[in-house]
């Protein structure tokens, strides 16, 4: 390893200078790390100044430069500089300058210490040296040939890349092929329109890059994004190939329709689901299927089996766009036939609408809020409901009931992973497997497996053929990002990545279980087997690790505990406790960045030092720091819970599952349980901040010195 | 080495329509109209149905913007000229004039010399911001802007005279760029229907009287109000809070199509009154509750809290007597035509897509029907939730990446 | 509740209301922006519901469609465009038929077909009395209607059919009642019907209700001059059959009663020239006008604009009067002996309805 060359920058600009004494700053932190080089510039951001940072690793060979001033989520472009070149930031702005008192013994120790973190931190970190699995394949597996897999396939193929499609049937289209029209999407969105997959179909036999295999099924799929192993088969013979990722588009189910009681299913031939109504339309036969007369009379209930906590407690999405569709293809076959669709709520969003009023024109359409307490069988069928439109008891006299049924999601584990941590893709809901389904609906959390359309959610076709496309994009960009050794969201662009010091491993498993993402996998004896394209890089698995073996190149247990020794904690006489806060550096960090920026005052005995998720907190750092005289230690991340606001699931959910090894270390020391605290602040609380770090500075100062002070 | 591709609108579709493409490895230019990335979203407290802060996700697509040299962004830009086909467009950029430049490091000295006021955007106009200003505490990029309309420029200068960073130029003129680009996206968004089309609901009679993107400010920390729900009239907390849903949309008399989020907003928005003030009620009138697919957790959230009625039955008229308001609806399932007096009434209005010139439009002027190999992504589409956008965001990210 | 929806009930409501109402999406903002909408089983959102599934029934028997006075406030605010106003209207015509004793009468006076029936069989009868009576002479002069027509035969004539018509029409209302009370038992009923109907008097004389509508101002100013018109020349009526008996007729040109007459004249005529002139030229505010409403409306009209011809005719001494006059009769024929089948007929159901809501104790 070559000796760091050091530069240290700190910029005066901003009321850094006027807050504190710089000089002091730079002769105090000199003395203890020898830089080779100390400059100060009171605007360090503009050309000047990283024009001297880029002269002097050039004249003087610097390969680290630690730059005091602003936050390091600002003019990042600015101080970045070879890829060689080791940068760390140290915030004297937004944490010092504009949160402390300024010209104040303390602010001046504040700045000091962070000054010193910084360069203990980037004398023991390395750059990182991207991991990239051999040969990585940049072809993407799509599973599923119904219209989210078909789509998914075309569009990829069509952005240059090679997709194998896998089908479980003889024959490719899915649930479309079964239909007989689909709903209309463009205007005047009055006649529902030819069904898109036969098209779509003929599109795709048509594309050289899509390699179909029917009848097939995925016997299993092992190894990573640039590098999955996938083992087919068709009809016992096993086949296996190699793709950099997967799209997961396996479509849906009806809910079983024997479940709905209520609704007779069972008790007449004539009370059918949609989808066997679908199907007769299709085989351009709709008749009542006891007498096999045309039907007079047809009742559809909407929700049937959604939105019902006792069935699937999720409304649906399809359903009332596909009756009014069915609604339509029997005014058009039956002139004289009357229609009623009973609904809890007419659910067509956009334009949907229009088709919603189109529809409702027809003069033998009827349709009505209502609750459909029961269906008599006897003889016809009476439906009987209670609407709120009418205010009363109505009957309806039906010789044909057609059920709208729910989607549920098909199996994921049709995939047959051959993970530590399952065959499937993990559910977020009710069978759904999605993470952070707001801002990153494809976020996964088995890293380049997107899961696409009814698989994921429930939709319609144009939803899913949406659908097919995003999850297409983030596959291809999966094997881009493997290739070039980054991470995938939200770490994009990451390089580095943990590293195992495998002498030293127990087995316990920590890391296998705790990872998010499902990276590890385990030889039989439980020995972890890491497969760093799975990994996202947000250290949880080094935060779980008790033998602390787990190592990022640029974020290790030692550079940690050396920013953490790096602080110069007063005696106990000084009674000026310490305070290190961990906090989350995708929203805590921003946080606080904008309590400076709102000059939100707040006790400058907290020293904070950013992590990738509080997560990735090693219980060694918090003995370390109670060891180093820290008075306190408060984690701050982000929201656990089933609104989770956490960047890796559960990250945040860990550090309250691992509070009672901490209490262990704590009571091993013989220090109170106040000693440690965890908080979950939003990163729009930034006005919390001057409360949450004052209240705690005042509940350890009440608990008094840590003892182990000077020790 | 293909040329970049242009994505226009820099909120949050625009934004994950250029990071996506980005990411998989191919140029990208953002252009925003605005002096700040975030569009719409930037302005709401919290998303449906996790209530989660918005800055939470773009802090994280900054960041990516940040970090990926792939990707440049222009604000107060906007496209003066599209020419060209599939695959080989020309660009060109207009760029309103930068007064205050990248030199700014948002250290603030400016603010507190400048003598003019102007209403704030960013809080749909609740409140005042100087003339010079920091758009919001996450506006990306962190820098000053300001607003020419209402600076006195060289009349007055004092912010140029106390500028340590040369940041300043009120004599900047706006200036334009040439660019050679292969697709072109528009994510060009939304605005919220003009309440001041809905006479009839009273906005613009009662200062407590206001729209559904408004209640978003009054419940955000960095609002008008510091995140206090109160009434605009008197600063006093709302008890009775009426939230008219389809306020100009599903109206053949305003929007014909149904804007698809407000359902899921207002529900939002009646535990917010609930969260702020236990002791108030809140009533929704609505005509279908659309809370589609999992958010149906979410309306039964809604459902359980007994301060909540939600009442099939349109809010479709707002009376004002000796400065009350009254809604009057019909509350269909009881038969009753109710006037209830409310103290805040928050109408949910609808989404509209932002006029885009020059190109030719589909429905009601979304962009559902380009040609010429134009993509659109988001709410420019269709009208969606913040969910739906970002799906359709990737997808037309996918198709600026095809050969 | 059994519900068979009558198609060809919802086929002739969209033909004569011409308004799109199965497209109605229950959102209830007709009974919002309606003034005159009771608080309690407010309308029109329901009689909508109704009418999109046909149900004939409910409708022709439900006494709020006359609450309405067709101001047209929910059309215009309508987010569907389906024009309750117009719906309401069309129905008020069914309830008219419907309630029409006896019913055929109704059912013929709604088919423009017939209306060459009605209007040549009063002139049939009415010059087979002037045969009978021998005054059939349009040469008569100086012109005196009264020998033209003596006044003790027309007054028998006319008075005879009248309670023919009064029959007819107490049955109507028998029936009316009875929906009224199926439909809002008076069950809290705070007052007497008498006193409510006073008020409903009152209420309408007043055009109170009427003037809150929003949409078409000027249809509460005609009909209120056309209201009052009416209301006067009855009166003035009254007194010259009165006059004829007891003082003298023809009444001078100067009597206080025939300037009252000659006002009411220029009332009616402004009034309904205006309802007319709107129905031409503004149908998308004054709503949808079907044959009832012409039929009705125009007959009117001429009835109103014969009434000057004949007075001028007596005073110029011009013999072409006699003809004018007798055309006259037919069309007092049309309007008062046919009142219960015409739109006409409006004047007693509303009254009623109006009576009946503050009677029941409906809110």
């Amino acid at each position: 390893m070559t000796e760091k060359m050091i530069g240290i920058y700190i910029c005066t600009g901003c009321d850094i200078g006027n807050c504190i004494d710089v000089q002091k700053l730079c002769d105090g932190v000199s003395e203890e790390y020898n830089p080779d080089v100390v400059q100060t510039r009171p605007s360090l951001c503009h050309a000047a100044g990283p024009d001297l940072i880029k002269n002097d690793i050039k004249e003087k060979d610097l390969n680290g430069v630690v730059i005091g001033a602003c936050s390091h989520r600002f003019h990042n472009k600015t101080f970045s500089f070879d890829k060689e070149i080791l940068t760390e930031r140290v915030n004297l702005r937004e944490q010092v300058a504009w949160s402390q008192e300024a010209r104040n013994e303390d602010t001046q120790m504040l700045a000091e210490d962070l000054m010193r973190m910084g360069l203990a931190k980037i004398k023991s970190i390395l750059n990182p040296k991207p991991y990239i699995p051999e040969d990585p394949s940049k072809n993407i597996l799509v599973l599923g040939g119904g219209i989210s897999g078909i789509t998914a396939a075309i569009e990829g193929a069509k952005a240059g890349y090679e997709i194998i499609l896998i089908e479980k049937e003889d024959m490719l289209g899915g649930w479309s092929n079964n239909l007989f029209k689909q709903i209309p999407l463009e205007p005047p969105f009055q006649e529902p329109q030819e069904r898109i997959i036969s098209e779509k179909i003929l599109e795709l036999q048509g594309n050289k890059n899509i390699h179909s295999f029917l009848s097939t099924n995925i016997e299993k799929i092992s190894g990573e994004p640039g590098n999955f192993k996938v083992l087919l088969s068709k009809s016992g013979e096993q086949t296996s190939l190699k793709a950099g990722a997967i799209v997961l588009a396996t479509g849906w189910k009806p809910y079983d329709a024997n479940k709905l009681t209520h609704l007779s299913y069972n008790s007449s031939q004539d009370i059918i689901t949609n989808i066997e109504f679908e199907k007769m339309a299709n085989d351009g036969n709709i008749r009542i299927p006891s007498s096999g007369k045309d039907p007079k009379s047809v009742v559809f209930i909407q929700c049937a089996g959604s939105r019902d906590k006792g069935h699937l407690p999720y409304c649906s999405n399809y359903c009332c766009g596909t009756s009014l569709k069915q609604a339509k293809y029997l005014l058009n076959i039956f002139p004289e036939t009357n229609v009623y669709i009973i609904y809890k709520d007419i659910r067509t969003p956009g334009h949907y609408e229009e088709f919603y009023k189109h529809l409702q024109n027809e003069e033998r359409l009827f349709l009505t809020k209502g609750d459909v307490r029961e269906i008599n069988v006897n003889g016809g069928l009476e439906v009987d409901f209670q609407s709120d439109l009418f205010r009363e008891e109505i009957r309806i006299d039906a010789d044909l009931v057609v059920l709208a049924m729910g989607m549920t999601p098909s199996n994921s584990e049709d995939l047959n992973l051959a993970y530590r941590k399952g065959k499937g893709l993990p559910e977020l809901k009710y069978s759904f497997p999605d993470s952070h389904f707001i801002c990153f609906p494809y976020e996964s959390r088995r890293t380049g497996i997107h899961a696409a359309g009814t698989a994921r959610a429930p939709m319609d076709i144009p939803s899913s053929m949406e659908d097919a496309g995003g999850a297409m994009l983030k596959a291809i960009q999966c094997v881009e990002a493997t290739g070039r050794g980054e991470s995938v969201h939200p770490r994009s662009g990451d390089q580095s990545w943990p590293e195992l010091y495998m002498q030293r491993c127990t087995d316990c498993k920590r890391c296998t279980e705790e990872c998010p993402f499902g990276s590890y996998d385990e030889t039989e004896s439980g020995t972890p087997l890491p497969n760093p394209a799975r990994c996202r890089r947000c250290g949880i698995c080094l935060g779980a690790c008790p033998e602390r073996i787990i190592n990022f190149s640029n974020f290790s247990i030692n550079s940690v505990s050396e920013m953490i020794r790096a602080v110069h904690v007063p005696d106990e006489f000084e009674e000026k406790p310490r305070i290190l806060a961990f906090v989350c550096e995708n929203d805590a960090y921003p946080a606080f960045d904008m309590a400076g920026l709102k000059r939100l005052k707040y006790s400058s005995f907290v020293r904070i030092i950013p992590v990738r998720c509080i997560g990735s907190i090693n219980k060694v750092w918090i003995s370390d720091a109670l060891s180093q005289g820290f008075d306190g230690i408060i984690q701050i991340g982000c929201k656990p819970g089933d609104d989770y606001q956490c960047h890796y699931i559960h990250g945040s959910e860990l550090t309250e599952k691992r509070g009672e090894n901490i209490q262990e270390t704590l009571d091993k020391m013989m220090l109170e349980s106040e000693r440690i605290k965890t908080v979950f602040l939003e990163i729009n609380e930034y006005d919390k901040i001057p409360d949450i770090i004052n209240d705690y500075v005042e509940e350890i100062e009440l608990v008094g010195m840590n003892p182990f002070k000077g020790m | 080495m293909r040329n970049p591709i242009l994505v226009i609108g820099g909120g949050i579709s625009g934004i994950t329509t250029a990071i996506e493409i980005a990411e998989v490895g191919h140029e990208v230019v953002l252009v925003e109209k605005l002096p700040y990335l975030g569009g719409k979203v930037i302005k709401f407290h919290e998303y449906f149905p996790k209530l989660c802060p918005p800055y939470c996700g773009l802090e994280i697509n900054f960041k990516r913007i940040r970090e990926n040299p792939r990707i440049k962004y222009f604000t107060s830009s906007t496209i003066e000229k599209i020419s060209g086909d599939k695959g080989d467009y020309q660009a060109v950029i207009r760029h309103e004039a930068q007064m205050v430049n990248n030199n700014c490091t948002a250290c603030g000295a400016c603010v507190d010399v400048c003598p003019v006021e102007r209403e704030n955007e960013y809080n749909y106009g609740l409140d005042k911001t100087k003339a010079i200003y920091l758009p919001h505490e996450l506006a990306f990029p962190f820098k000053f802007t300001i607003d020419e309309n209402a600076c006195k420029k060289q009349a007055c200068s004092k912010c140029v005279e106390v500028c340590d960073y040369n940041a300043i130029h009120l004599n900047a003129i706006p200036a334009t760029t040439d660019l050679k680009v292969s697709s072109l996206v528009f994510a060009t968004g939304w605005e919220p229907y003009d309440a001041n089309k809905l006479e009839i609901l009273g906005f613009g009679k009662h200062p407590d009287i206001i729209t559904n993107v408004m209640f978003e400010r009054f419940t955000a920390p960095n609002g008008p109000t510091g995140g206090k729900l109160l009434r605009p009239s008197n600063g006093e907390t709302p008890q009775n809070v009426i939230f008219v849903q389809c306020a100009g949309s599903r109206d053949e008399n305003h929007l014909p199509y149904c804007s698809a989020v407000c359902c899921s907003a207002s529900l939002k928005h009646a535990l917010k009154v609930r969260e702020k003030n236990p002791e108030a009620k809140a009533r929704i009138f609505y005509i279908d509750l659309r809370v589609t697919g999992r958010n149906e957790d979410f309306l039964n959230k809604v459902k359980e809290d007994e301060g909540i009625e939600l009442i099939k039955g349109k809010a479709g008229k707002i009376e004002i007597e000796n400065n009350e308001i009254y809604v009057i609806a019909e509350d269909i399932a009881s038969g009753r035509r109710l006037k209830t007096k409310a103290d805040l009434v928050v109408l949910a209005t609808g989404i509209v897509p932002s006029a885009v010139e020059s190109i030719e439009n589909g429905t009601e002027g979304f962009l559902d029907q380009l040609q010429n190999g134009y993509i659109a992504s988001g709410c420019a589409k269709r009208p969606m939730d913040v969910s739906a956008s970002l799906k359709d965001a990737t997808a037309a990210a996918l198709k600026a990446i095809q050969l | 509740m059994e519900f068979t929806p009558d198609i060809g009930f919802i086929r002739k409501l969209k033909r004569n209301s011409k308004a799109p109402l199965k497209q109605c999406m229950q959102c209830g903002n007709c009974t919002v922006v309606c003034e005159l909408s009771p608080v309690e089983y407010p309308y029109p959102r329901k009689e909508m519901q109704w009418a999109a599934w046909g149900l004939k029934d409910k409708l022709v028997t439900d006494p709020d469609i006359w609450l309405c006075h067709q101001c047209g406030d929910c059309s215009t605010y309508c987010p569907r465009g389906v024009k309750p106003a117009d719906v309401l209207a069309s129905l008020r015509q069914e309830s008219i038929i419907h309630h029409a004793k006896p019913r055929w009468m109704g059912r013929l006076m709604s088919y423009p077909l017939f209306l060459p029936v009605a209007l040549i069989l009063p002139l049939a009868i009415i010059i087979l009395i002037l045969l009978l009576a021998g005054t059939l002479n349009t040469q008569v002069n100086p012109v005196n209607y009264g020998t033209f027509f003596p006044h003790a035969i027309l007054n028998s004539t006319f008075g005879s059919l009248f309670l023919l018509t009064v029959i007819g029409m107490i049955f109507s209302i028998r029936s009316f009642w009875k929906d009224l009370k199926k439909s809002y038992p008076p069950d809290k009923a705070q007052k007497s019907f008498f006193k409510s109907f006073l008020e409903a008097i009152r209420e309408i004389i007043t055009h109170r209700k009427f003037n809150k509508c929003q949409t078409v101002k000027y249809r509460t100013y005609a009909h209120f001059l056309v209201f009052w018109g009416f209301v006067i020349l009855l009166f003035v009526t009254l007194f010259a059959i009165l006059s004829v008996i007891f003082w003298e007729y023809p009444i001078p040109l100067w009597n206080p009663i025939k300037i009252a007459g000659n006002i009411a004249f220029l009332m009616l005529f402004t009034g309904t020239s205006i309802m007319i002139f709107e129905r031409i030229f503004n149908k998308e505010k004054a709503g949808n006008t079907v044959y009832f409403d012409w039929v009705f409306l125009i007959v009117f009209y001429l009835l109103i604009l014969t009434g000057p011809v004949l007075e001028i005719a007596r005073f110029t001494n011009w013999s072409g009067g006699y003809i004018w006059y007798i055309l006259h009769l037919v069309l007092v024929w049309f309007i008062i002996i046919f009142l219960p089948y015409t739109k006409f007929a409006h004047m007693i159901y509303r009254t009623i309805a109006v009576a009946y809501l503050r009677y029941s104790g409906r809110k």
